[in-house]
């Protein structure tokens, strides 16, 4: 089973009367259990695409499908639904929600659709903040989380719901050399150990060096 | 939506000051609405027991006598009032018994009245004769507490005249006055009591006597000429009218119909009333829906990582109108508590020279069941329209802003 198939995937974007083609047919397959590094230099398409393959944006063209399962032209219910079941997401700035203690953003992704933090997700959250080493942080309110304890906190979230594919977008991007490192191991370690699927856009080569392989995005292109 | 309650719930308690600030401008508005309320109601309650306190709430008088005249082809030609008869209920014990019957009907006053005048000296005052049962003085009238000298005892034959009456003949409780009636009949009777309602036409013309007594001086043997009844609410007078009516052919007149000036005050004054209230309400979905699309605009970024990682527009949507559902019922609350609180405290508190309330406010009747409903299901309402546009946020742009 493949995991995640783009074909002919173009995107553009209208810039009052002229249209901006950022992606110009971009064929791409990420296989379950695989790390693989998307670079490319600023404005080659890199974000769009990572925004496309998780299902944040819709393509102006070609096809998408996830679980061998065909995405495009879902509702945005649907794509809600998958999203939540089956992606986990990081980004450059962590984007917590600061009015939460760190169990509670991290148990939100399963919080919300069940109605509550049961005791399961409780559970699941408690164990995935001693994952990331923050069994000390659980309670303390996001706000009052160093930048990489924060980062770290983002990545519990991520993987609350046991996604099949994690997207991360720069994750390393706002943080020192040594948060750095230690969020990659913490992503490899995971990626070992759950068989999830990490696809890490990143401007770094160290983070690359991280990854399986590596997919290059030069002017809305895979190289 | 449970959840949705818990978040919206921290959003609120995250930013205190803004919260309490919103809850303090609805909850001021939810005041102005129950002081409105209860100022309008205790306004017209206190009219209504003015009016209704002095005055029978239905009335029974015979039909007028038409006489029908018919010309030679058998068509009527005329209708006169018949002169022949006098005005009266021959079978009054019967519609008594009929009328005590009735729910709401606490008294039911057969009586003999009339017109007539007191003579003491060269002085002479028109009057109207009242001839009621002794036991009934107080029915309709509480006249027992109103008397300034005397006694408003009946049973010893004598008679009960108004204050301004007493000073216009210079009477005084034990005084023989000569009573003279429409029939031409004549008597030298004790003034028994003077009163003062407060109503100059009853304390300057109503003489009240024993129906024994009056009986004779109105040259009425056995029937009597009207009935009132007293009700314990007497805003069902128009019903209670209409149940008699349909019992018997006589003319029934419930207290409103003979005031329609009042009734038609207090329908402006409480049509008013609602102009006032409804300003109160838009006002408060006003500050509710422009204080939640600034906080959509605020957490833009929390929304749009919530959507990225699946959570739904509905959620999303809940998550704001339960924000002001809990602003809506905390204020309502506190408004009404406060409302009361300012309308016991006015009603206690301002007071004329003699005690009784400067502003007839009725604290009680603040509609705080209503202002309650009314202002929680209008911050529901008015978080609508910031619900739908932070659902609708783009989740890549919100992420990107």
């Amino acid at each position: 089973m493949t995991l995640l198939q783009a074909a002919g995937i173009t995107k553009s974007f209208r810039t009052g009367e002229f249209d901006t083609l950022v992606l110009k047919g971009v064929d791409l397959i990420l296989e379950p259990g695989e790390m693989v590094a998307l670079s490319g230099p600023s404005g080659s398409g890199k974000s769009t695409l990572l925004n496309i393959l998780g299902l944040l944006m819709e393509p102006s063209g070609g096809t998408l499908s996830f679980m061998d399962e065909t995405v495009s032209g879902l509702s945005d219910k649907q794509l809600s639904a998958i999203r939540n079941k089956h992606y986990g997401f990081v980004f450059q700035f962590h984007h917590l929600l600061p009015d939460f203690t760190a169990m509670e953003n991290v148990a939100f992704p399963a919080a919300a659709p069940a109605g509550g933090i049961s005791p399961e997700i409780r559970d699941r959250a408690r164990m995935l903040l001693d994952r990331v080493d923050l069994s000390d942080r659980i309670d303390f309110a996001a706000m009052r989380l160093s930048g990489g304890q924060k980062q770290r906190v983002a990545i519990a979230r991520a993987l609350m719901n046991k996604p099949e594919l994690v997207l991360a977008d720069e994750p390393t991007g706002s943080l020192d050399r040594e948060n750095s490192a230690r969020v990659m191991a913490l992503l490899r370690e995971i990626n070992h150990a759950d068989k999830t699927t990490f696809l890490i856009s990143t401007h770094d080569p160290d983070v690359a060096k991280h990854c399986d392989r590596q997919i290059n995005v030069v002017d809305g292109q895979v190289e | 939506m449970l959840f949705a309650l818990r978040v919206a719930f921290r959003y609120l308690t995250a930013n205190r000051v803004q919260s309490g600030l919103l809850i303090g401008g609805v909850a001021l508005s939810v005041i102005v609405f129950v002081f409105m309320t209860a100022l309008i109601r205790g306004l017209a309650i206190f009219l209504t027991a003015q009016t209704t306190g002095q005055i029978a709430h239905v009335e029974i008088e015979p039909l007028p006598r038409i006489a029908q005249i018919a010309n030679a082809s058998g068509r009527f030609a005329a209708q006169p009032i018949s002169t022949f008869q006098r005005k009266q209920i021959r079978n009054w014990q019967l519609i008594v018994g009929q009328a005590e019957r009735l729910d709401h009907v606490v008294a039911v006053v057969p009586e003999v009245t009339g017109n007539g005048f007191l003579v003491r000296g060269t002085a002479v005052a028109p009057i109207a004769l009242q001839g009621i049962d002794p036991s009934q003085i107080d029915a309709i009238i509480p006249l027992t507490k109103s008397i300034i000298d005397g006694s408003s005892d009946l049973s010893t034959g004598g008679l009960v005249i108004g204050a301004e009456l007493a000073e216009d003949l210079g009477l005084r409780a034990g005084i023989p006055v000569l009573l003279r009636s429409d029939r031409g009949i004549e008597r030298l009777i004790p003034v028994t009591g003077i009163f003062r309602v407060g109503l100059s036409n009853v304390d300057r013309r109503v003489v009240y006597l024993s129906i024994a007594v009056a009986r004779p001086l109105l040259s009425l043997p056995n029937g009597v000429t009207s009935m009132s009844i007293k009700l314990d609410d007497p805003v069902l007078a128009l019903s209670v009218a209409e149940q008699l009516k349909r019992q018997m052919p006589l003319k029934i007149t419930a207290w409103q119909e003979k005031n329609r000036n009042l009734q038609t005050a207090l329908e402006s004054q409480g049509r008013t009333g609602s102009f006032i209230q409804a300003f109160a309400m838009i006002a408060i979905m006003i500050s509710i829906a422009s204080a939640l699309l600034l906080t959509s605009v605020r957490r833009r970024g929390e929304i749009g990582i919530m959507r990225s990682f699946g959570i739904s527009r509905a959620f999303v949507a809940w998550v704001f109108v339960f924000q002001g559902v809990i602003i809506g019922l905390v204020a309502s609350l506190i408004g009404s508590g406060l409302g009361y609180w300012l309308c016991l405290f006015l009603s206690e508190r301002l007071t004329g020279p003699t005690g009784e309330p400067s502003l007839p406010i009725a604290p009680s009747e603040g509609g705080y069941l209503l202002v309650i409903t009314l202002t929680v299901l209008g911050s529901a309402l008015s978080a609508i329209l910031p619900a739908r546009a932070a659902a609708r946020l783009d989740p890549v742009e919100a992420i990107q802003q």
